[in-house]
């Protein structure tokens, strides 16, 4: 267990992108529901607590997924095989295509309203 | 401008590439803009791609070199080139999508106009005072141009789309729940409709003739076919035998209740045919009309759209159906 | 580079070499049917899947007959429908994932340096399911009753109502029949790569094609079994009348859409995946160098395995979902450009930097590139959600849809084919006929579909059986039309290449293309057992770095060059560094999976007829078949001569506790999860969405029962994991007895569970909430029921001594079962239970 919680683990190849995941699942299906149980006036257009609240957990999950890219960084520097500091490097990668998605999937909140 | 010179082989009542409206515009040159970009992008990459193929002599070069080429290929190109360009698309061309979304105008509001979609024919309705439709119409489309319409979406059976390509997206018509797509004509004119949906056996007919009007016009049209009107008098045969084979399924304003044959089944209501004579074609599309286009439609109505959902009518005997087609043809407001 | 023809055969060698034959040589005449070689079924699957191709081909020119003239009446709008709903359907499920999954069956033991896959029967198994489903499916056309609600069959529009025929019941049961096939193939691929490279071949590596495979199955496992949830409940809701997906009822027709698409978009990388491993296989051989920039295909590939899975609302665009939301796809759809954009530039960088051979091969490799990025391109403008709008639905789409897909994958198949075609025939592919063929499919291709996307743009709509002169589409029309029949001469071409080529095609050389993997350091044609002695690889390059290979593992100079024991043997190895932890045992030919395959058509067959009995006594004999064929597992005799008592080193799989059947049972329940998952998303969907549902004010379920039977789960659970931990210490005091008393409590949350149905009184028929409840319920009840089972069949097994302290692996891989059950009771407890109840009847 301790071993898959070490950067260098090749499984963290899939983690960023499985926060990414879960990330977008839960503002797809936080989006869904909300507009179903309180959706906001059209008047508010895009200044809602929807789009805020979602915007939020998009600054959120991006900040933790620069720090995993960051720290992956660092594990790799450290990795005292050739293999485990070859699978840092790429999963620091991952991490970072990871929180550059999540910015630019959650960037509409910008301009469009939530339930329209 | 030349290139739309070139554009003018893309007239057509369905053409996306000849927009008459601020949503299909928009569409018009986001889909031009992409167009011209990604020939770029294409033709450079092909070249490349051949290119290698063409060098004999390879330089000899050290892992480090070759490490620094990679590099500068992958990122450059397969990082940097799409993220700049999807980028690009996010900012810059996705929110054209905002004009489609019925917000609130600054001031008044759109137009409402409600489209329900069967199989295989369109019921347009217009909301009078109170909200309740008071005019109800069928395969044709009337609307002001010059000004937003809100066209409200549902659906009778299943899955339809309604689409009218000149003025702008596509918008599904969903059982069970109903959506609102916001469109607007520059100018008065008539362009061509039609559900983009696969609906089933005659997805194909069915078509919707869209014609906008000034605004004085349009609220014209509609007093025409508010105004209490009284059936024409002297064609009680056709009156009758519509009353025993057709007014079940078929609603005619002002048509007198007690002619109505009530022991047909009646499950899968059939278009309103209070203004049929005024319409321009028959069958959602397949027939233009024409004097004796009705009957004619009676009488070959499943070879002509196979499958439809009016029984046919192979009990009736042709000069009854040219009844009925003669009678209808004069129900114009 | 030597040949196996060099190798100097000693007579110990060729006794090796004959009894190797014997052990794992495919029997003749009938028993023909009960081969489980990875190689045989592999080339069944592939000629399986072309003559579906060809069928779907033939298709597809039927269409493109009936749009060749304006108001054409060449075929009526019935027969039309159902001609374009089957060929979607047949292109799709019956030839696009079956030949990749039977390219990837034959390839992958080969390339990584195994005799065979790890669960041989279940390659059979999976071929039967898929022979049987596609003849199923394809009869329908034959009896003119085929479906034709398009090959996404939206609901309402295939539902009882607006389809009263038998068509979408075709669709649905023989689609679903063809998809087990897909899942097992894709279990036994992960497992396969994860845990049977050869000695030293750590992850990194393993050639990439093997990466490609990997993502590709891990998909299939988890995106294949929404569309399955999805095919059931509709099965369900024309068969008995549930309405999961009527308004009326409580359902929602959008949930379909979701359940297909949730598949069907990573289908369409499921297709693409293989294809671009292809062409990383084939791009550093023709360049004579390693592909540049390993680590970063292996991170694209692994961002498209994820990213595909956040893009199936993309079409769903025009459905009415808000706009907020349909900009969430969007952008992610945009995305994946990145990932395919760096595969593109490795690849053109790997041209770049090597000296490339224009061969023919590459000449598709080129089409593939050329197609294939004007596909990409047109994608990303399809992600685009206003531009979307105006296009979805028409034949730009058409248009968009035969560019990624043919260039995506047909065209790395032909290059592929053409490239590995010495390897199974030993012969060379004919340069002037493949180069005609290629030519007249790559412009019959791009006369078809480029001019497509126009005719889409002037206004065309996807599946119209005609159209109208005045619309200004016939000359776009009759172009299209003209380029399709070229393709098909292309296609006619090729086959008479093929076939031409088998018999007069020159001999090969060991590795004609001077190739890197070790599919080439084997006999040509291969030998069942691919490698008589397995090396030991610690490069990606094996056969650039050690030439000689071919002959030195012909002459068994590697591991395990022993065939005494009778055994069918590969190495297990650690998934991550590839070194070796147990010999695998492989089962050996059995008939149990085509009787299976069988009992499952049966089943489908009386499904069709609607005579229920028949379809109940059928299902019965396949379950048994099933568990009849489990039996012949571990230390039976009859797949395991006297393994019990067999040392050898490492030891054999059943010996350990974390054998294969341990990964199978795991990546199983991968898919089993994302099948649980989209029957919680379902729940939760229409509770929320659908306009019409009726939740009750209060849970029809008893409480008290549900929480005793979850008590008897959990403490079955326990007991189990306190027998498998003694049995890690060696101890099998007691085990029988104890597999008894976890099979009892089995039976007794089974008993509680049937007891919860019986008294809720549900009317399932008429609100989709009480059906879903009843289908929820179902679910934990076959797996209580099958927990049992497996349990009292083990505490069988311990009593024949199948099951001891030596051969432990067996209680491992039924406790896997009993955690994943454990967790979905309980979590199907909170969403059908406890959420209701706590939120109350708030709809």
């Amino acid at each position: 267990m301790r071993r898959l919680l070490s950067l260098t683990h090749p499984i963290h190849l899939v983690s960023g992108l499985t926060i990414w995941g879960i990330w977008f699942v839960a503002i797809y299906a936080g989006l869904s529901v909300a507009c179903s149980v309180a959706p906001p006036e059209p008047e508010s257009d895009m200044l809602t607590g929807i789009n805020v609240g979602v915007g939020l957990a998009t600054l959120v999950t991006t900040a933790l997924l620069l720090w995993l890219a960051w720290a992956s960084v660092a594990a790799g520097r450290k990795a005292e095989l050739r293999r485990e500091c070859y699978f840092a490097y790429i999963s620091a990668g991952m991490f970072l295509f990871s929180a550059v998605s999540t910015l630019f999937v959650g960037y509409p909140i910008v301009f469009l309203p939530p339930c329209l | 401008m030349p290139l739309l010179g070139l554009l003018s082989g893309c007239a057509g009542e369905m053409s996306i590439l000849d927009p008459a409206g601020p949503s299909a515009s928009a569409q018009f040159w986001v889909w031009w803009a992409m167009f011209g970009f990604s020939m770029v992008v294409a033709l450079v990459l092909f070249a490349l791609w051949l290119y290698t193929f063409r060098r004999r002599e390879q330089p000899k070069r050290t892992p480090r070199e070759e490490q620094r080429i990679m590099l500068r290929w992958v990122i450059g190109g397969g990082i940097l080139l799409p993220l700049a360009s999807i980028v690009a698309l996010l900012v810059l061309a996705a929110p054209t999508g905002r004009s489609m979304i019925p917000l609130p105008l600054p001031e008044g509001e759109a137009e409402l106009i409600e489209v329900v979609g069967h199989q295989w024919w369109w019921e347009i309705r217009y909301p009078g005072e109170n909200g309740e439709p008071d005019v109800v119409t069928a395969n044709r489309l009337v609307m002001p141009a010059g000004e937003p319409v809100d066209f409200r979406l549902v659906s009778a059976d299943v899955i339809h789309a309604f689409w009218i390509p000149r003025l702008g997206g596509k918008r599904d018509m969903v059982p069970g729940r109903h959506s609102v797509l916001r469109l607007e004509a520059d100018v008065p004119g008539v362009f061509g409709a039609q559900c983009a949906e696969y609906c089933g056996a005659q997805h194909t007919n069915m078509l919707l003739h869209v014609e906008a009007m000034e605004r004085e016009d349009y609220e014209a049209w509609l007093a025409e076919r508010r105004a209490p009107r009284e059936l024409q008098q002297g064609a009680d045969e056709a009156q009758e035998a519509f009353g025993e084979h057709c007014a079940a399924c078929h609603t005619v304003e002002g048509f007198p209740q007690e002619l109505i044959n009530d022991d047909m089944a009646h499950d899968i209501p059939g278009p309103d045919l209070t203004d049929i004579g005024s319409r321009p074609t028959l069958g959602a599309g397949v027939l233009p009309m024409e004097e004796g286009a009705i009957a004619y439609w009676l009488e070959h109505h499943q070879t002509l759209k196979p499958g439809n959902r009016m029984p046919p009518h192979n009990h009736i005997d042709t000069e009854t159906l040219q009844d009925i087609g003669a009678w209808l043809e004069t129900m114009e407001p | 580079m030597s040949d196996t023809k060099d190798a100097t055969l000693t007579p110990e060698v060729r006794r090796l070499q004959q009894g190797m034959d014997e052990v794992w040589g495919n029997p003749k005449g009938l028993r023909a049917l009960t081969v489980v070689n990875h190689t045989t079924v592999g080339l069944r699957f592939m000629v399986t899947g072309a003559v579906f191709f060809l069928i779907g081909g033939l298709l597809a020119m039927l269409i493109r007959t009936q749009l060749a003239f304006p108001d054409n009446d060449f075929m009526s709008p019935e027969i039309y429908n159902q001609v374009f709903t089957m060929h979607g359907t047949v292109m799709m499920f019956l030839f696009a994932i079956p030949i990749l999954e039977g390219l990837a069956i034959y390839m992958i033991p080969k390339m990584i340096g195994a005799r065979d896959l790890v669960c041989p029967r279940l390659t059979a198994f999976g071929y039967y399911c898929y022979l049987f489903g596609g003849i199923i499916l394809f009869s329908s056309l034959l009896l003119e009753m085929a479906p034709a609600s398009g090959w996404f069959m939206y609901t309402p529009l295939s539902s009882g109502e607006y389809s009263p025929g038998p068509g979408s019941d075709f669709w649905l049961l023989g689609i679903t029949f063809v998809e087990i096939s897909a899942l097992s193939a894709g279990v036994e691929l992960v497992v396969s790569i994860l845990r049977t490279r050869t000695q030293g071949m750590a992850l990194h590596k393993m050639p990439l094609f093997a990466w490609y495979i990997l993502a590709m199955a891990v998909m299939i496992v988890v995106g294949f079994p929404p569309l399955i949830l999805g095919s059931i409940l509709l099965e369900l809701e024309r068969a008995a009348g549930m309405p999961f997906f009527e308004v009326a009822g409580g359902g929602d027709p959008v949930l379909w859409a979701h359940l297909f698409w949730l598949f069907g978009h990573p289908e369409v990388y499921i297709i693409f995946l293989p294809g671009a491993g292809i062409v990383s296989t084939l791009i550093p051989v023709f360049a004579g160098r390693p592909i540049v920039g390993y680590g970063w295909v292996v991170a694209a590939i692994i961002i498209m395995g994820f990213v595909s899975f956040g893009l199936w609302v993309h079409h769903m665009f025009t459905l009415g979902i808000p706009q907020l939301a349909l900009a969430f796809f969007s952008a992610a759809s945009m995305l994946v450009a990145i990932p395919t954009a760096i595969q593109i530039f490795a690849w053109l960088s790997t041209l770049w930097l090597g000296r490339p051979r224009m061969t023919l091969p590459m000449l598709w490799i080129i089409g593939f590139l050329i197609i294939f990025v004007l596909g990409g391109l047109t994608g990303v403008m399809l992600a685009l959600v206003p531009f979307n709008w105006q296009v979805h639905d028409t034949h730009f789409v058409v248009a968009h849809m035969h560019y990624v897909l043919v260039g995506g994958m047909l065209f790395p198949l032909m290059a592929g084919l053409y490239y590995w075609l010495p390897q199974v025939s030993g012969r060379m592919p004919s340069e002037r006929l493949g180069k005609w063929s290629f030519w007249l499919i790559f412009i019959g291709f791009n006369v078809t579909f480029l001019v497509m996307h126009w005719t889409g743009l002037l206004g065309m709509r996807r599946r119209v059986f005609t159209y109208d002169t005045a619309m200004g589409w016939d000359i776009y029309n009759l172009i299209s039309s003209v380029g399709g029949f070229m393709m098909s001469a292309g296609v006619a071409l090729l086959i008479l290449d093929i076939a031409l080529h088998f018999r007069f095609g020159r001999k090969a050389p060991q590795n004609p293309w001077g190739a890197d993997t070790l599919e080439w350091a084997m006999p040509k044609p291969p030998t069942a057992y691919n490698f008589v002695s397995l090396p030991t690889v610690e490069t990606r390059h094996p056969l650039w770095e050690k030439p000689d290979l071919s002959r030195t593992i012909y002459e068994g100079r590697h591991g395990l060059a022993h065939i005494d024991h009778g055994r069918r043997e590969t190495w297990g190895s650690d998934a991550l560094t590839g070194k070796l932890r147990e010999t695998i045992h492989l089962p050996s030919n059995s008939w149990w999976p085509l009787f299976a395959a069988l009992a499952i058509a049966a089943v489908c067959i009386s499904l069709l007829v609607r005579v229920y009995w028949v379809g109940a006594v059928a299902t019965l004999v396949a379950v048994v078949l099933l568990l009849r064929w489990s039996w012949e597992n571990g230390a039976h005799p009859g797949k395991a001569p006297e393994a019990s008592m067999a040392p050898s080193d490492p030891p054999l799989h059943y010996h350990t506790m974390n054998g294969p059947g341990v990964w199978c049972m795991s990546v199983s329940h991968l898919a089993n999860g994302s099948l649980y998952l989209s029957l919680l998303f379902g729940w939760f969907y229409l509770w929320t969405v659908a306009p019409e549902w009726q939740m009750p004010d209060s849970s029809p379920l008893s409480m008290p029962m549900l929480v005793m039977g979850g008590a008897a789960l959990t403490l079955g659970t326990f007991w189990l994991a306190k027998l498998v931990r003694r049995l890690r210490r060696g101890n099998d005091a007691g085990l029988g007895g104890g597999m008894y008393l976890a099979g009892g409590l089995g039976v007794l949350q089974s008993v509680l569970l049937m007891a919860v149905i019986w008294q809720a009184q549900l009317a399932p028929t008429e609100t989709a909430h009480d059906a879903t409840l009843l289908v929820a319920l179902l679910y934990v009840l076959i797996h209580a029921l099958l927990g049992a089972t497996l349990c009292l069949l083990q505490g069988l097994r311990v009593g024949y001594g199948y099951v001891s302290a030596k051969v432990p692996m067996e209680p491992v891989v039924v406790l896997r079962f009993w955690y994943f059950h454990l967790v979905v009771y309980w979590s199907l407890f909170l969403a059908i239970w406890v959420l209701p109840t706590v939120l109350g009847g708030a709809s």
